[in-house]
C-alpha cells in the first residue's frame, strides 16, 4: 500500500448496482484504490467482477451507486449522471486484446492518440517510446492480423498506455495466454505498472496471479465484495468460508469453541476428539464451527510446545513436482498437507502433524 | 439512455421509414381482400369473406398447386439427398470441387431453367423432342409444358437447398457416434440403418418441409410452363386475377393472404422440427466425417453428382447459348443457320435495350443506397442496445416471409391508391426492391457483424473515440467484406427480379426478367434465349466477382 494516504483516491466505487434484466450481477460495492495501487479484483466467474471493471468503464450502465474518477463523479444514479466511456480518461486491456486485424501494429498503439488530435511527431515518438518498453519496437509496421497471442498482449498494453491514462482497467488480460507466458507477463506486467506508477484496477480468477501482482485484492462472491486487503491478509486471515476456499489450499475442520487457552488464544473441540490451540482471528470472532487451515502451513514431526501436535497416517502421496501433497488419516478425518519435495515419507508411514495457533482461522 | 443521442434518431427515423415501407402494402393487401364490393374502388365500399370463400369454389387451383409441390418436393430432397451423402459421406474424387458447384443451380434462378427446359423440351419444337423424332417416333419424349414439367424444372434448382440443409446436418453429426457403433460389433449396415438415419432424419424432414413451403410460393417455372397450357397454380392465378378485365384485385389480394398463411404454417413446422428433433448431435460445430471407401462404386456416384451439376446447369445453359445463335433453334445439324441476329434484335429493340439498362440502373442504385442503410440497421439489430431493435428486425424480416409475388401485389395495390404519382415509375421499383431485398442484405450484413468481437468495439470507445468515430475507423472498415457481399447479392437479385417486377412495370420502366417472359410468351424462344443468356451472364459476372472478394478477404486472415 502506499504511503501518501492523505492523497484522493483515483478510482472511487459506492453502494454499486448492475443489474441484467431480472438478474443482480453486482449488488452493493464500495471501494477505493489510491494512486498509483494496483488493486485486484479476485472470484470465480459470475462474481459480478467484470462487470464493476466495465462499470467503471463506461462499458454497462449501473442502475445505482457513484462512480468517481479522479476526484470527478462519471456515473451517479442519484445525480443522474452517466458520463460516455470515450469522456472518462480511463484505459483498458480487454481479454480477448481486442487488436483491430485491419491496422498495423503502430496504426493500434496510435489510436488513443490520433482520437486525441495530437501531433503527428509527437504520436510518432509516443508510440515508438511504449512499443520499446513492451519490446515490440521491430513490429510496428506489421499488420496486427499475424502477431502471436503474447505478442498481440504486449499490443495492447502499449495501446492501453500509450496516452498516458491515469487510470488502466485490466480485464483478465492474461487468460488467454499458456501457462509459462502466463507467469512471464505477470512479472512484466507488475514491472512496468510500478514504473509508470499507473493507478489499476485488475480483474482476475487466478488467485495465484491475483496475489502475485496486486497490492490489495479484492475477494468477490456472488455480486457482493467478501474480502478486502493485501494479499498476505486474503491468504493468512480468511475472513469466510469462501475466501478460504476460494484462495489458496485450505483444510476445513468442523467443531467448536470450547473455551479460552493460553495467550488469550481460543481452544477449538474438533470432531473426533482433538481439542487444537487456535488464535482470536483478526476479525475478533470467539465463536464459529470451522476452522480453516492452509496445508501448506502444517508441518511434519515435533516442533515447539506452543504448536499443536497431533498423531496422524500418510493415506496418500501425490507427487506435484514443486511440492508433495500428502492426504493425512487424522482423529478428525483426513487433512491435505503440502510440503517440499524433500519431505518424503511413505503411505502408511505414522506421522505427528504440528501447526501454529495462529494458522487456524476461525470463521 | 439518459438523453436522446444521434444514434436514437438514426433509430427512430429508420424504423418509422422501413416500417411503412413494409406494413403499408401489407395493410392495403389485407383490407383489400376483405373487399366485395366493387374491386377498384378504395377503401372498399362494402366488406365481406366473399374473396376468400371463392377460392374453394374452384379447387383445382389449389390440387394443381399441391400437385405440383408435392412432386417438385419429393424430387427436391431426392437429389439433394443423393448429392448430400455422395458429397459429404463417400471417397469420391474432386470432392471439394463438386461441392462448390453445387451452388451454380441456386444462381440459374428458375426463370432461366424454366426456358432452358421450355427449349430443350417444348412439344415438337424442343431440342431432345426433335432428337426423339428424329428416329422416327411421331410422339414427344417428354411435354414440359405440364405438372410434370413445372415440378421437374422447380426441383433442379430447389434440390440445391435441400442439399445445403441437409449435408449441413450430416456434417454437423460426430463422426464417434457411428465409430462407437461400429466398435460395438455393428456392421455398416447395421450403423446407417440403426444410428445414421435416425440422426439425419430431422435434418432431411425440416428440410422437406422448407422446400415445400418454397414450392408454394415460387412463380417463374410456373408462369414459363404452365400458362401457355392454361395450367394454374396459385401465384400464376394471382397473377391472372389482377389481368383479367375488371381486375380482380379482391380475390388476388384473398388468395395471396392464403398462400402467406399457409406458407407461415410450414415454415413454422419446419423451425419446430429443428427445435424438437435436433438431438445433442447438432452442436454447431462441423465435423469431416471419414469417408467411406466405396471401392468400384465410385465411379458410378461420380457419374450422379456430375449430372446432376450437368441438368441443372450445363444442359440447360448449352440449349439456351445453341439456341440463341440460330434462326430457328434445332439439333439436326444440316438444318442449322447461325446468326447473331437475336442478339441485334435484344439489343437493338425498342422496348429491351432500356429494360437491360433499367436493371443495371436499379441493381447499382438499389444496391448503393441500400447497403449502408442495411449496414447501420444490422449493427443496430445485432450490436446496439437500443429499446426497439428487436421491433425492428421482425419488421426488417417481414418481407422475407411473404411470397415475392404477394408482396408485389399488396404494393401494386398500395400504390395506385396513394397520391405521390410514382406508380409506373423505376422509383417505385427501386423502392419495392429495397424493400423486399432487406432481409436478404441484413442477413449478409448480420453474419459478419456477429463475427466481429464485441471488444474491439468498446476498445475504440475507451481508447476516447465517439461513436460515430468508432464506426468509421473500427465497425465500418471491419465489416467491410459483408458489406461489399450484400452490395454483390442486391445487385444479383435486383437483376433478375420477376415477382415483384411483373407488377410495377411500367411502359417506361421496363426491366429484365419480366421482359424475357414477355418476349418468351409472345415472340420467338430464339430470341428470348439470347436475353435469357445475356442476364445470366451479368449475374455470373457478379458472382465471380463476389467469390474472388471472398477468396481475397479469407487469405489476409490466414
Amino acid at each position: 500500500m502506499k504511503s501518501d494516504q492523505a492523497a484522493q483516491p483515483r478510482i472511487e466505487v459506492r453502494d454499486l448496482v448492475v443489474k441484467y434484466g431480472d438478474t443482480t450481477a453486482v449488488q452493493g460495492v464500495s471501494f477505493a484504490i489510491a494512486p498509483g495501487e494496483l488493486v485486484t479484483l479476485l472470484g470465480p466467474s459470475g462474481c459480478g467482477k467484470t462487470t464493476t471493471l466495465r462499470a467503471i468503464a463506461g462499458l454497462e450502465t449501473p442502475s445505482g451507486g457513484t462512480i468517481r474518477l479522479n476526484n470527478q463523479t462519471v456515473y451517479s444514479s442519484a445525480e443522474r449522471r452517466n458520463i460516455p466511456s470515450e469522456k472518462r480518461g480511463v484505459s483498458m486491456v480487454f481479454q480477448s486484446y481486442a487488436i483491430w486485424p485491419h491496422m498495423t501494429v503502430f496504426e493500434n498503439v496510435a489510436y488513443g492518440l490520433r482520437v486525441r488530435k495530437l501531433p503527428q511527431a509527437e504520436i510518432a515518438s509516443n508510440v515508438n517510446r511504449v512499443l520499446d518498453m513492451v519490446q515490440m519496437t521491430q513490429y510496428a509496421d506489421r499488420p496486427s492480423s499475424n502477431l502471436s497471442g503474447g505478442q498481440q498482449q504486449r499490443v495492447a498494453v502499449a495501446r492501453a498506455i500509450a496516452f498516458s491514462p491515469n487510470v488502466v482497467l485490466f480485464d483478465e488480460p492474461l487468460s488467454n495466454l499458456d501457462a509459462k507466458l502466463r507467469a512471464e507477463m505477470r512479472v512484466e506486467l507488475r514491472e512496468l505498472q510500478r514504473r509508470l506508477d499507473i493507478t489499476s484496477l485488475y480483474v482476475t480468477h487466478d488467485q495465484e496471479e491475483a496475489l502475485a501482482i496486486s497490492d490489495r485484492v479484492i475477494v468477490m462472491n456472488a455480486g457482493r465484495i467478501e474480502q478486502l486487503g493485501p494479499p498476505e491478509a486474503i491468504y493468512n486471515q480468511p475472513v469466510s468460508h469462501f475466501v478460504a476456499d476460494f484462495v489458496g489450499s485450505a483444510n476445513m475442520i468442523k467443531g467448536k469453541v470450547a473455551g479460552t487457552g493460553a495467550n488469550g488464544g481460543l481452544l477449538f473441540a474438533a470432531e473426533g476428539g482433538v481439542t487444537l490451540k487456535i488464535a482470536v482471528p483478526a476479525t475478533g470472532k470467539t465463536a464459529g464451527e470451522t476452522v480453516a487451515l492452509r496445508s501448506s502451513y502444517i508441518h511434519f514431526g515435533q516442533s515447539s510446545g506452543a504448536h499443536n501436535a497431533v498423531n496422524g497416517t500418510i493415506h496418500r502421496r501425490m507427487f506435484h513436482g514443486d511440492f508433495i501433497q500428502y492426504v493425512v488419516d487424522w482423529p478428525a478425518g483426513q487433512l491435505i498437507v503440502r510440503r517440499p519435495p524433500t519431505e518424503l515419507f511413505d503411505e502408511g508411514a505414522p506421522v505427528t502433524l504440528s501447526f501454529a495457533p495462529e494458522h487456524c482461522v476461525l470463521l | 439512455m439518459l438523453k436522446f443521442s444521434a444514434q436514437s434518431w438514426i433509430m427512430t427515423i429508420l424504423l418509422v421509414v422501413c416500417g411503412a415501407l413494409v406494413l403499408y402494402p401489407l395493410v392495403y393487401l389485407v383490407i383489400e381482400s376483405f373487399n366485395i364490393g366493387d374491386a377498384q374502388t378504395f377503401p372498399p365500399e362494402e366488406y365481406g369473406l366473399g374473396n376468400y370463400l371463392e377460392l374453394f369454389e374452384d379447387s383445382r387451383v389449389i390440387t394443381n398447386t399441391l400437385l405440383v409441390a408435392s412432386i417438385a418436393t419429393v424430387l427436391a430432397v431426392l437429389f439433394g439427398f443423393i448429392q448430400a451423402w455422395i458429397l459429404t459421406r463417400t471417397a469420391i474424387p474432386g470432392r471439394e470441387k463438386l461441392e462448390r458447384l453445387m451452388e451454380l443451380p441456386y444462381y440459374m434462378t428458375p426463370l432461366i431453367g424454366a426456358l432452358a427446359w421450355g427449349v430443350l423440351l417444348g412439344p415438337k419444337t424442343g431440342l431432345l423432342n426433335q432428337l426423339w423424332r428424329s428416329t422416327g417416333l411421331d410422339f414427344d419424349f417428354f411435354n414440359i409444358y405440364s405438372p410434370w414439367g413445372i415440378a421437374w424444372v422447380m426441383a433442379l434448382f430447389e434440390g440445391t437447398v435441400a442439399f445445403v440443409m441437409i449435408s449441413a446436418s450430416m456434417k454437423s453429426m460426430d463422426p464417434s457416434l457411428e465409430e462407437s457403433s461400429r466398435v460395438l460389433g455393428a456392421g455398416k449396415m447395421r450403423t446407417t440403418l440403426k444410428i445414421t438415419l435416425p440422426l439425419v432424419a430431422p435434418g432431411v424432414l425440416s428440410a422437406t418441409i422448407f422446400v415445400f413451403s418454397e414450392m408454394l410460393g415460387s412463380f417463374a417455372a410456373a408462369f414459363v410452363l404452365g400458362i401457355p397450357g392454361r395450367y394454374y397454380v396459385v401465384t400464376t392465378a394471382i397473377w391472372q386475377s389482377t389481368l383479367s378485365f375488371p381486375p380482380d384485385y379482391g380475390r388476388a389480394a384473398a388468395m395471396g393472404l392464403s398462400l402467406f398463411g399457409a406458407m407461415l404454417i410450414t415454415l413454422g413446422l419446419s423451425r419446430l422440427i429443428i427445435r424438437k428433433g435436433s438431438y445433442t448431435t447438432i452442436t454447431g460445430k462441423a465435423f469431416r466425417p471419414r469417408p467411406m471407401d466405396v471401392g468400384w462404386l465410385k465411379y458410378l456416384l461420380m457419374a450422379i453428382a456430375w449430372g446432376y451439376i450437368f441438368v441443372a446447369v450445363l444442359l440447360p445453359l448449352g440449349a439456351l447459348t445453341l439456341t440463341s445463335f440460330q434462326q430457328f433453334a434445332t439439333v439436326i445439324v444440316s438444318q442449322m443457320q447461325f446468326t447473331l441476329a437475336n442478339y441485334e434484335t435484344a439489343l437493338a429493340m425498342g422496348s429491351l435495350a432500356p429494360a437491360f439498362a433499367n436493371s443495371m440502373i436499379l441493381g447499382v442504385v438499389v444496391a448503393t443506397f441500400g447497403v449502408p442503410i442495411l449496414g447501420i440497421m444490422a449493427w443496430i439489430i445485432f450490436r446496439s442496445r437500443m429499446p426497439g431493435r428487436g421491433v425492428m428486425e421482425y419488421v426488417a424480416m417481414v418481407p422475407a416471409a411473404v411470397p415475392r409475388l404477394v408482396f408485389g401485389l399488396g404494393l401494386l395495390w398500395a400504390w395506385i391508391n396513394i397520391p405521390i404519382p410514382i406508380y409506373g415509375t423505376l422509383w417505385l421499383l427501386g423502392i419495392a426492391y429495397f424493400t423486399v431485398f432487406m432481409p436478404l442484405g441484413l442477413r449478409t450484413i448480420a453474419g459478419v457483424v456477429l463475427q466481429i468481437d464485441k471488444s474491439l468495439e468498446e476498445c475504440a470507445r475507451v481508447c476516447g473515440a465517439s461513436w460515430s468515430h468508432q464506426m468509421r475507423t473500427v465497425t465500418l472498415p471491419l465489416l467491410k467484406p459483408g458489406l461489399v457481399a450484400a452490395w454483390l447479392l442486391i445487385f444479383i437479385a435486383s437483376v433478375r427480379e420477376l415477382g415483384v417486377s411483373v407488377f410495377l412495370m411500367g411502359p417506361h420502366s421496363k426491366v429484365i426478367a419480366p421482359s424475357i417472359v414477355n418476349s418468351w410468351l409472345s415472340s420467338s424462344s430464339e430470341l428470348s434465349a439470347a436475353m435469357a443468356l445475356m442476364q445470366t451472364v451479368m449475374v455470373f459476372i457478379a458472382v465471380a466477382i463476389m467469390f474472388r472478394v471472398a477468396r481475397s478477404v479469407s487469405g489476409a486472415k490466414q
